[in-house]
C-alpha cells in the first residue's frame, strides 16, 4: 500500500471558519474535555458507592460498580471526554495538552466538595491553587504564540 | 492508605502514561506513518487506558475520591518526561515551570 504519506498530506486541512472554528479550537476542547472528565469521575464515585455486591473474581476486579446506573452515566461522560481528547491530540503536543488537562485536579475536588459532600481541607485548597498557577504558566506563552499566528 | 493501595495507584498512573503516548503517536496529524500502524497504536493506547480504568474503578470502591485522586499527580511529571523521551517533543521553560507547580500542588493536596 504505502499510501500513508500521501493520504495524510492530501487531507483537506483547510481551517474551518466562524462558530465551527471556535468550537474546534483545541484549547476550548481541552476545557470541555476536562468538564466531561470531572462529570465522569463524580458519577463513577457515586456508582462505586453502590450497596450492591458482586462475589468472586468480578468483585475483586472492581466490576461491582457496573451494577449501578450512575456508573454508566460516568462511563458515557468519560467516553465523550476521551473523544474530545483524541481530537486535541491531533494538533497539540502531548507535553502541552497533558499539563493543561490537569485542570481536572481543580474541578474534581470542587465537584467532590459540592456534590459528594467530601471534606476538602485548607491545605488541599492551597494545593489546588498551585495547580491553577501551573496551568496558567503553561497557558500564557501558548496564548501569546496563538495570537501571533 | 495501605502499601498495596499506593502501589496500585502508581501502577494505574503508569498504564495511563503508556496509553497517552500510544494515543498521541496514533492521532498526531503531522505523522507520516501508514494508517494500519496508527490504528495499531490507537488500539494499544486504548488497551492501556482500559487497564488503568478498571484499576481506578477498583480503587474508587475502597477510598474517597479526594484521597486517591492526588496520585494522578504523578501523571504530568511522568507524561511530560515520556513525551520528551519517546515522542521527542521539545519542552519550553514555561512547561517545566508549569509542571513543577502542578506537581507541587498535587503533592500538597496529597500530603
Amino acid at each position: 500500500m504505502g499510501q500513508g504519506v500521501s493520504d495524510a498530506e492530501s487531507l483537506p486541512l483547510a481551517r474551518p471558519h466562524g462558530v465551527r472554528r471556535w468550537l474546534l479550537n483545541p484549547y476550548l476542547l481541552i476545557l470541555i474535555g476536562a468538564l466531561l472528565n470531572t462529570t465522569g469521575e463524580l458519577f463513577l464515585k457515586r456508582g462505586a458507592n453502590t450497596e450492591a455486591h458482586l462475589g468472586g473474581w468480578a468483585g475483586a476486579m472492581g466490576f461491582t460498580p457496573l451494577l449501578s446506573g450512575w456508573t454508566w452515566i460516568g462511563i458515557v461522560s468519560y467516553v465523550l471526554s476521551f473523544l474530545t481528547w483524541l481530537s486535541v491530540l491531533r494538533t497539540i503536543p502531548l507535553s502541552i495538552a497533558f499539563p493543561l488537562i490537569n485542570v481536572v485536579h481543580v474541578f474534581v475536588p470542587i465537584g467532590a466538595s459540592i456534590f459528594l459532600h467530601e471534606h476538602v481541607s485548607l491545605k488541599r485548597w492551597a494545593g489546588i491553587s498551585l495547580i491553577i498557577l501551573g496551568v496558567l504558566a503553561i497557558m500564557k506563552p501558548v496564548a501569546q504564540a496563538e495570537e501571533k499566528l | 492508605m495501605t502499601i498495596v493501595a499506593i502501589i496500585l495507584c502508581i501502577a494505574a498512573q503508569i498504564f495511563l502514561v503508556i496509553g497517552q503516548v500510544f494515543m498521541k503517536h496514533a492521532m498526531d496529524e503531522k505523522t507520516s506513518r501508514p494508517r494500519a500502524s496508527r490504528a495499531k497504536s490507537l488500539m494499544l493506547g486504548i488497551l492501556a487506558q482500559t487497564v488503568w480504568f478498571f484499576l481506578w474503578l477498583g480503587l474508587l470502591q475502597h477510598w474517597d475520591l479526594s484521597l486517591i485522586f492526588p496520585f494522578e499527580g504523578l501523571n504530568p511529571l511522568l507524561l511530560v518526561f515520556a513525551a520528551w523521551l519517546i515522542l521527542r517533543e521539545k519542552l519550553s521553560i514555561a512547561t517545566w515551570v508549569g509542571v513543577a507547580l502542578i506537581t507541587g500542588g498535587l503533592l500538597l493536596v496529597a500530603a
